[in-house]
């Protein structure tokens, strides 16, 4: 019933690292007089070990058209060398790949624009690399122009351009393209916001119609989830999931986010800490929402804690958390009420509402401190976390601004101007 | 399932390496075009005198030839005008030369843009040949005033039918110097230490090639190693062409077309065949 577009069958990559493609003419020179002049055994030549990398291994996949297929994976997966094999940048080591109609890629922005010449130069240039007609850019120039909303600078060498303007105009160039196929990765991480919807929105239009059969790698998962019908998740040089996003998403965030949950010790003596502290356990239990496995900004999330405490007479405890994001920049720094405690066992809790966090990358650390002012022990980036985003409607698929994102009510209120009173 | 008709298909033992067919030209016209265009415009830019240039260079040379080679050296024109003499060799001479030079790079120069989109990589080199072409004929203007200037003078006979192998040694030219870039370049991109020697052989070249001296000038006994250069034979035959004061070879000129396309054929070969690979190990 579906009508294939592309198709790729048993599709391996493999790379060849180290002594392979020397780049010297005396290395392969005295490897090949050694080799066939010589006859030495090769494993005597064997001088600097060769690495070999399956970038991709047996991929079978087929391609639906009019599809916007998705790509998800963490760095190295294979995703880019798999647009690459399919874009024919390079060839598959095994394998066949077959298709149907014209491809355009888009790896990057303005592939090939010349610093030299003027945004409509590099219109007509950039286009007719990526496989545009030079008739077919001229019926679309006035479009390109106007959408990249540069028209003033159109006449001026693009070296005069910021890079926004620079963006905008190679996007404006990729988003009328015409192709049959097009492949798409991570571009959509430039430009500024407002830059940044007005593509997303573009993508939506020429995904919807004609039939344009799209593949498109991002990390951005919000714009995978809006805009694919198929998510292809990779890992490895292989394919672990494909179908629907919501699923294929939540099943590889829940993978990635198993870094730092959770750590426990048996006993005193191997547990970090000092004469004062040991740390028996620390752990992050998000309280997933029901049909939910990963966390995302909903997700309240609650911390345990268990330490022996050693040493205490009659000094006051105070236990603090302190979260910060992943780039240092603190959160909140909070702490319990002092407690006197004799030598025991002392565990805490703390609960992270839902509705609290914006979507980012987070630590958490663990601080004792004795009398108020002696600090015990620090227990520095204990666990770690990510929260994803969550929208339930929104026109906007970029970065949420700030580092908490409540749920507090935003109100409006609404009075008509009544004409006839002055 | 049944079998659907592809378009096109990728695999990596089913990589022809020579398929350079006709429509080559016509499916890639505009990139081509659009290649050149984008060269000749961008080496004119913030530049006072603009393509001016390609007037003005081949004259400053031939006036450091005339002032070194004829008046300090004192290597005989053949009776010729100094202008006349120089012009035909500096302008054939810097067309292989800047062909050479602007197509050795093709793979280096390009791979930021090759690991990015696909198109048939040839079309840059190609494009770049293009370019040198287009020189080469704005400057044959340049030359054909001289020459008709001499020739109302009286320094020489009008010629006559040989001029009609001047195409004939343009063809030779744009083959021998396109070939001898793509060899460089498939060479080049796995070997960058053989660009020292890729210079160093073009300086050589140069020397072996009757650019500011006539071919008369080579004593008999290596007078047929010396013909085996095509770029001597055109070179000659072109003058000989325009002011026929000796005889023309037909037996080198066809010697030189042999080669010419020889070259142009395994450099077509070894680029297409470096082409497939390149972007892994470049």
């Amino acid at each position: 019933m579906h009508d294939t577009i592309i198709e790729l069958e048993n599709v391996s990559k493999l790379y060849r690292l180290g002594n392979y493609g020397s780049g010297s003419f005396k290395e392969d020179f005295t490897g090949w007089w050694n080799r066939k002049v010589l006859r030495k055994p090769a494993d005597l030549l064997q001088t600097r070990q060769q690495y070999e990398l399956w970038a991709l291994k047996n991929i079978n996949l087929s391609v639906n058209r009019g599809e916007v297929l998705g790509f998800l994976g963490s760095n190295g997966a294979g995703k880019s060398t798999l647009l690459k094999l399919i874009a024919r940048i390079t060839l598959p080591t095994t394998g066949i790949i077959r298709g149907k109609g014209r491809i355009a890629t888009l790896l990057e922005v303005g592939t090939g624009f010349h610093h030299e010449l003027t945004g409509r130069e590099n219109i007509f240039l950039n286009g007719t690399i990526l496989g545009m007609k030079t008739r077919e850019i001229k019926a679309k120039l006035d479009e390109i122009i106007a959408f990249s909303g540069i028209e003033r600078f159109i006449d001026t060498p693009v070296k005069r351009y910021s890079s926004g303007m620079y963006v905008r105009l190679a996007f404006a160039i990729a988003a009328n393209l015409d192709p049959e196929i097009l492949i798409i990765d991570e571009v959509l991480a430039v430009g500024d916001e407002a830059f940044q919807r007005k593509c997303i929105g573009k993508m939506k239009e020429v995904t919807g119609h004609a039939g344009r059969t799209v593949l498109f790698v991002s990390h951005n998962t919000q714009a995978l989830k809006n805009l694919c019908a198929r998510v292809v998740c990779m890992d490895k040089g292989q394919i672990v999931e494909e179908g629907l996003p919501e699923k294929v998403i939540a099943d590889y965030l829940k993978k990635a986010q198993q870094q730092f949950f959770y750590q426990e010790y048996a006993t005193p003596e191997e547990a970090p800490g000092n004469d004062h502290i040991r740390i028996k356990k620390v752990s992050l239990v998000p309280r997933f929402l029901p049909g939910f496995n990963a966390i995302d900004i909903r997700t309240p999330l609650e911390i345990h804690f268990e330490f022996w405490y050693f040493n205490g007479a009659s000094d006051s405890l105070i236990a603090g958390i302190q979260l910060h994001t992943l780039s240092g920049e603190c959160i909140f720094d909070i702490c319990s009420t002092g407690h006197c405690f004799s030598n025991g066992k002392v565990s805490g809790h703390c609960l992270i509402p839902g509705n609290f966090l914006n979507d980012g990358s987070y630590y958490i650390s663990l601080s004792f401190v004795k009398n108020t002012t002696n600090r015990l022990f620090h227990f520095e980036a204990c666990l770690s976390f990510d929260v994803e985003d969550y929208r339930t409607q929104s026109a906007w698929f970029g970065k949420w601004l700030g580092y908490v994102r409540p749920a507090f009510p935003v109100l409006l209120e609404y009075e008509p101007i009544l004409t006839g009173i002055v | 399932m049944h079998k659907k008709p592809w378009d096109w298909e990728i695999e990596a033992s089913a990589a022809r390496v020579f398929s350079f067919q006709p429509a080559f030209f016509r499916n890639n016209k505009d990139l081509l075009l659009r290649f050149a265009r984008r060269d000749l415009v961008a080496s004119y830019q913030q530049t006072i005198l603009g393509p001016v240039w390609i007037f003005l260079q081949p004259l400053l040379t031939t006036l450091v030839y005339y002032i070194v080679f004829g008046k300090i050296v004192r290597l005989s024109t053949e009776g010729l005008p100094a202008v006349v003499f120089y012009l035909p060799g500096i302008i054939l001479w810097n067309f292989f030369s800047d062909c050479v030079m602007e197509t050795m790079y093709t793979f280096i120069k390009n791979a930021h843009v090759f690991n990015k989109v696909y198109f048939p990589r040839i079309v840059v080199p190609f494009s770049a040949a293009l370019v040198q072409l287009v020189r080469l004929l704005i400057q044959l203007v340049v030359f054909l005033l001289v020459y008709a200037y001499y020739l109302w003078q009286g320094y020489y006979p009008v010629p006559g039918v040989t001029l009609l192998l001047i195409p004939l040694l343009l063809i030779m030219q744009t083959a021998l110097a396109l070939g001898t870039g793509l060899v460089m370049s498939a060479v080049l991109a796995k070997y960058r230490d053989m660009e020292n020697i890729f210079h160093f052989l073009l300086r050589l070249f140069m020397f072996a090639t009757p650019v500011f001296y006539a071919a008369s000038i080579i004593p008999p006994q290596l007078r047929w190693f010396y013909w085996f250069n095509p770029l001597t034979v055109i070179i000659e035959t072109w003058r000989a062409a325009f002011f026929s004061w000796k005889d023309i070879h037909y037996n080198y000129i066809a010697l030189a077309f042999v080669e010419s396309m020889l070259v142009l054929l395994a450099g077509i070969w070894l680029f297409q065949k470096r082409a497939l690979t390149v972007i892994d190990t470049i």
